[in-house]
């Protein structure tokens, strides 16, 4: 009996033994480093001369800790009608510019090579990206590109005209129209209080603060009570004399119209750096979070490192996408606060004016990304918009040619 | 006027009648000159007031260069304000358009390829225009046609196309992406100077190739040594019009040298002071006003070809 | 004297022939060019135009479907009106602007070299300069709006690229102002071959200045006026840059500035839909030659043999 029991022990050992031998040999795969070397390319659009110095800086320090690559910046005046020519010459620089808003084409067309194999083989994680912005880069489950940078629609305000009456952003809808009203008597000549857009790249936030959606499963809700209503209170404020078109302010954006003091509240994001510092320094302004309106909502726009199927150096793509992307390149390209960190672990010190404002609204900010065909109902829609703005088209007019072009995209 | 003989020619031609001028021979021409006549209180009165209203006109079309000139001497906060003289006028933008990026390389290649495309162009469209003005061959008519055509097809949709076969030419399978004979190659001949060629031999009497061929001259030495030299104000015009173009050419050149900086050409150059958002006005306008002095220099050397006219025409207006 | 017998055309078979050949030979490069740079690329927008065509290549075949959408594709009902408004405007502006600075300039005048010089520069100056000054001057609180009030005595603050009922009329009068030297430079090369006795002629029978012109000059000028109404009409039916500018490439405000090719541009690179692009590209093409080939038969006898 002794005999049966020790062998029955020193078997379970054994088993155990062997077992646990076992298991270490099927071991978890480890992350693979993906070794890369050569010349890759690396294009985005033309920016100033800052920002252009600042990612040289970047892509120098690349270089340092990658002494096998050698990376070759260019930057490309008309970028979209540049990179479709060369996609279609099946000619792309290794690593681009993806613009959230083309993502959608671009991806369906099979222009961008989705990165599933490079993460599975080294285990990159991707959970420090805010989840908003990753997601206008993914499509059926494949990634093709991390976010770089991005910005949110954040509320510029003139500072001084708003401690003229009472030194209270607003947080809401009615605050909105309140401190509009305290301000029109202190706007003179062709300026306003707010600067209104006539964009749906702007006015649409309304609509989300609204709980309004464009889409929803696949189908456009132009014509629903939530958008209208919301349409409705961005088209009112013009009607009320508390805001204008930048046209009729006399400037071509509105970043430019808080900048020659045409208007003391304008919706805009982090492009508003250098442009308006350089530009107009005298002018004391800055951010604030967007008012909200049943839900706090904001626009936010993207732009993620991408590479193609067609490009020659994909291994080194991916490594220059990922430190341009990491930790260490993100914290970098943003120190200067000419671009907003797409990671949550990317905490920079920024120079004033503050740009807290705009981060905070990461959790709410949704970003302008459309399914492939939706840039001509967006060109119907701003042309509809500015109508509208012009009184020579009515809200509801607007909304049902928007539905009705929506419908059909094909 | 008694005394017109016979002629077996027709009259002599501007650009002749102004050598002879020159030279002090006998012109057929019968009107004054230039200059006021002087004659009438009131014809000078009406004189002057016609001058000083094309003064003010002539202003006018001087506005954007002098408005560049000036924002080029401003500071960037000046330049988007409506301030009409630089309160420090500096030439800072000009150091900082030179320096920043390879101005000196842009400009050389904007004249290299004006130049070329110029010279190509002048020969080419003089050569095809008498051919379709002169000569006749079967399908002459369609051909033109086909000229006419190319100035119908925009350049967004020739884009994709000529980009594939400037990687991949067919047949002898070159690149010519980055090229400067990729350039000169897609601009050859311009159907406008080949137009306006034709159209000014056709004015132009045949009785001069008439009597070329008496001679025994052949077509090519009529073309040259007869039809060439009567072109004088149209081969000056198409001069003028081939470096302009190719001056401010901001499209193919974008499209061939992209990722090239050195062979980028003045607009390649000047676009880079604007961004979506933010445009560098001064050095824009600086690096502007640089790109302006060479074709207006072409331009006040070329047009005294339409001098010669006027000596001889002498039309009062 | 001997007059000379004129030879009027050859009648020796093997002359024609050597003529025909030095005529082929003398068009070869330029037509050989033509062909390679234009007529394929316009073979190829044909061809692809009738399928649903991406940056890759084929997607799918459509046959006549992007012509079908285009009939009632609203956008480019827009750019088709929109253009044909501007032509029609701008067309006959140019010529008579033209013209009107030709003569001026060609004739005996003082400070002529400085006329010249001045109504030509606008054309050198580069459509940035242009562009950016035409902002500055025609925006709400600009230079025009000021002269105005002054003259009004009341404020006029009108947005004249902003607003829809005077973009597109500013952006004609923009590139009338523009492309009128051009014009000049096209006439003034045409007025310098006009035989002098022909005016010596008018003069003696007595015709003042404005009838030489009308009775004598202009009908003269015809292979002129040909080609530069031809290079107007094509040119102003492909009106794209300032176009693109103004309105930030949306086409707007209210669809007043949305011409063909603004929609071509927008349809390519916007949306990557190089098939659809293609097939308005074909439709600006025919609508472009049939109208050229109506100015050929109007002014095709008229050509000075």
């Amino acid at each position: 009996m002794r005999y049966r029991i020790a062998v029955l022990v020193v078997g379970a050992v054994a088993s155990v033994i062997f077992a646990a031998g076992a298991q270490s040999r099927t071991v978890i795969d480890k992350p693979q480093a993906v070794t890369a070397s050569g010349t890759v390319t690396l294009s985005g659009w033309s920016v100033s001369t800052t920002e252009e110095d600042l990612l040289q800086q970047v892509v120098r320090a690349f270089e340092r800790t990658h002494p096998n690559i050698d990376v070759k910046y260019d930057a490309i005046p008309n970028y979209d009608q540049a990179m479709l020519a060369k996609f279609s010459a099946r000619q792309p620089p290794d690593v681009f510019y993806l613009n959230s808003e083309k993502a959608p084409t671009w991806i369906s067309q099979g222009l961008i090579a989705p990165l599933n194999s490079y993460i599975s083989k080294t285990k990159f994680n991707t959970k420090p990206f805010y989840p908003s912005l990753l997601r206008a880069f993914k499509q059926k489950g494949k990634t093709y590109g991390f976010p770089k940078d991005w910005s949110p629609l954040g509320m510029e305000i003139n500072t001084q005209l708003l401690a003229r009456v009472g030194g209270k952003a607003p947080k809401t809808w009615a605050q909105l129209t309140a401190v509009a009203k305290k301000l029109k008597p202190l706007m003179t000549g062709t300026a306003k209080p707010i600067c209104l857009s006539a964009e749906w790249q702007r006015a649409l936030m309304f609509v989300y603060q609204n709980r309004g959606v464009i889409l929803k499963n696949g189908n456009p809700q132009f014509t629903s009570a939530a958008v209208r209503q919301a349409i409705n209170f961005y088209v009112g404020l013009q009607r009320a004399g508390l805001g204008d078109t930048p046209a009729k302010l006399g400037v071509g954006w509105c970043g430019e119209a808080i900048g020659k003091e045409k208007a003391a509240i304008a919706f805009e994001g982090n492009w508003a750096f250098p442009y308006l510092p350089d530009t107009f320094p005298n002018v004391k302004w800055r951010f604030f979070p967007v008012p909200k309106g049943k839900v706090p909502a904001t626009l936010a726009f993207t732009v993620s490192y991408s590479t193609s199927p067609a490009s020659k150096n994909k291994d080194a793509a991916w490594v220059l996408i990922t430190y341009l992307t990491g930790k260490a390149g993100m914290r970098l390209w943003t120190s200067k606060g000419l671009a907003l960190p797409a990671r949550s672990d990317v905490k920079v010190a920024f120079p004033a004016p503050s740009r807290a404002p705009l981060l905070g609204q990461a959790k709410y900010a949704r970003v302008w990304l459309w399914p492939d065909g939706w840039d001509k109902v967006w060109s119907v829609g701003n042309n509809e918009l500015s109508a509208v703005m012009e009184g020579k088209q009515t809200v509801n007019g607007m909304l049902s040619r928007l539905q009705s072009e929506a419908r059909s995209v094909k | 006027m008694a005394d017109t003989p016979e002629r077996e020619l027709p009259p002599v031609p501007p650009v002749v009648a102004a050598e002879q001028l020159a030279t002090g021979g006998e012109v057929a021409v019968g009107a004054p000159a230039t200059g006021i006549p002087g004659q009438d209180r009131s014809q000078r009165i009406k004189q002057i007031v016609v001058y000083v209203l094309l003064f003010f006109v002539s202003l006018l079309f001087f506005i954007p260069f002098f408005w560049s000139v000036t924002t080029s001497l401003k500071t960037l906060p000046e330049s988007v304000g409506f301030n009409l003289l630089p309160a420090n006028p500096s030439l800072r933008a000009y150091r900082e358009a030179l320096t920043t990026y390879d101005f000196k390389s842009y400009f050389l290649n904007s004249v290299f390829l004006a130049t070329g495309v110029t010279i190509f162009n002048l020969f080419l469209s003089s050569l095809g225009g008498y051919a379709f003005a002169r000569l006749r061959f079967p399908g002459r008519e369609v051909l033109f046609f086909l000229v006419l055509g190319t100035l119908m097809i925009p350049n967004e949709l020739r884009l994709v196309p000529v980009f594939q076969m400037l990687i991949d030419f067919p047949v002898v399978h070159t690149q010519l992406l980055g090229t400067y004979q990729g350039y000169f190659l897609i601009n050859l001949v311009t159907a406008t100077s080949l137009f306006l060629m034709r159209q000014y031999f056709l004015t132009i009497p045949r009785d001069y190739e008439e009597a070329a061929k008496l001679d025994g001259a052949g077509y090519f030495k009529t073309y040259w040594r007869v039809m060439l030299p009567l072109a004088g104000p149209a081969l000056a015009a198409v001069t003028i019009l081939t470096f302009q173009g190719t001056w401010n050419d901001f499209f193919w050149p974008l499209i061939i040298f992209l990722g090239d900086e050195s062979k980028y050409t003045l607009p390649l150059g000047i676009f880079q002071f604007r961004t979506q958002f933010y445009t560098q006005w001064p050095e824009l306008m600086a690096a502007s006003v640089i790109a302006i002095v060479p074709i207006a220099l072409i331009y006040v050397f070329f047009q005294r070809y339409f001098v010669a006219g006027v000596t001889a025409a002498g039309v009062k207006g | 004297m001997a007059t000379v017998a004129k030879k009027r055309g050859s009648t020796l078979g093997r002359e024609s022939v050597r003529e025909a050949l030095v005529g082929y030979a003398f068009v070869l490069l330029p037509i050989a060019s033509f062909l390679i740079f234009f007529m394929y690329p316009l073979g190829y927008a044909a061809y692809i135009s009738f399928f649903d065509w991406g940056a890759l290549g084929k997607i799918e075949s459509v046959g006549l479907g992007n012509y079908r959408d285009l009939s009632h594709d609203f956008l480019f009902g827009k750019a088709l009106k929109n253009t044909f408004r501007y032509a029609v405007i701008v067309v006959p502006t140019q010529m008579a602007l033209g013209l009107l600075l030709a003569v001026i300039v060609n004739n005996a005048l003082r400070f002529r070299t400085f006329f010249r010089a001045a109504f030509y520069f606008p054309a050198i100056a580069g459509s940035i300069a242009i562009t950016a000054v035409a902002t500055y001057i025609l925006s709400a609180d600009g230079l025009l709006n000021a002269v105005i009030s002054k003259f009004t005595g009341e404020t006029y603050d009108h947005a004249w690229f902003g607003e829809s009922d005077t973009a597109l009329q500013s952006i004609m009068a923009l590139n009338i102002w523009t492309t009128s030297g051009t014009m000049m430079l096209f006439y003034l090369a045409s007025l310098q071959s006009i035989p002098t006795d022909v005016y010596e002629a008018a003069a003696i029978d007595g015709a003042r200045a404005w009838r030489t012109f009308w009775k004598v000059t202009f009908p003269l000028l015809k292979p002129a006026h040909f080609f530069v109404a031809v290079v107007s009409v094509i040119g102003a039916l492909q009106v794209f840059d300032q176009a693109f500018f103004v309105s930030g490439g949306g086409g707007g405000p209210n669809y007043s500035t949305m011409t063909i090719v603004l929609y071509l541009y927008n349809t390519a690179i916007e949306g990557a839909r190089f098939g659809y692009a293609s097939a308005i590209g074909i439709v600006l093409f025919a609508i472009i030659a049939t109208l050229t080939l109506i100015q050929r038969l109007l002014f095709g006898r008229a050509e000075v043999a």
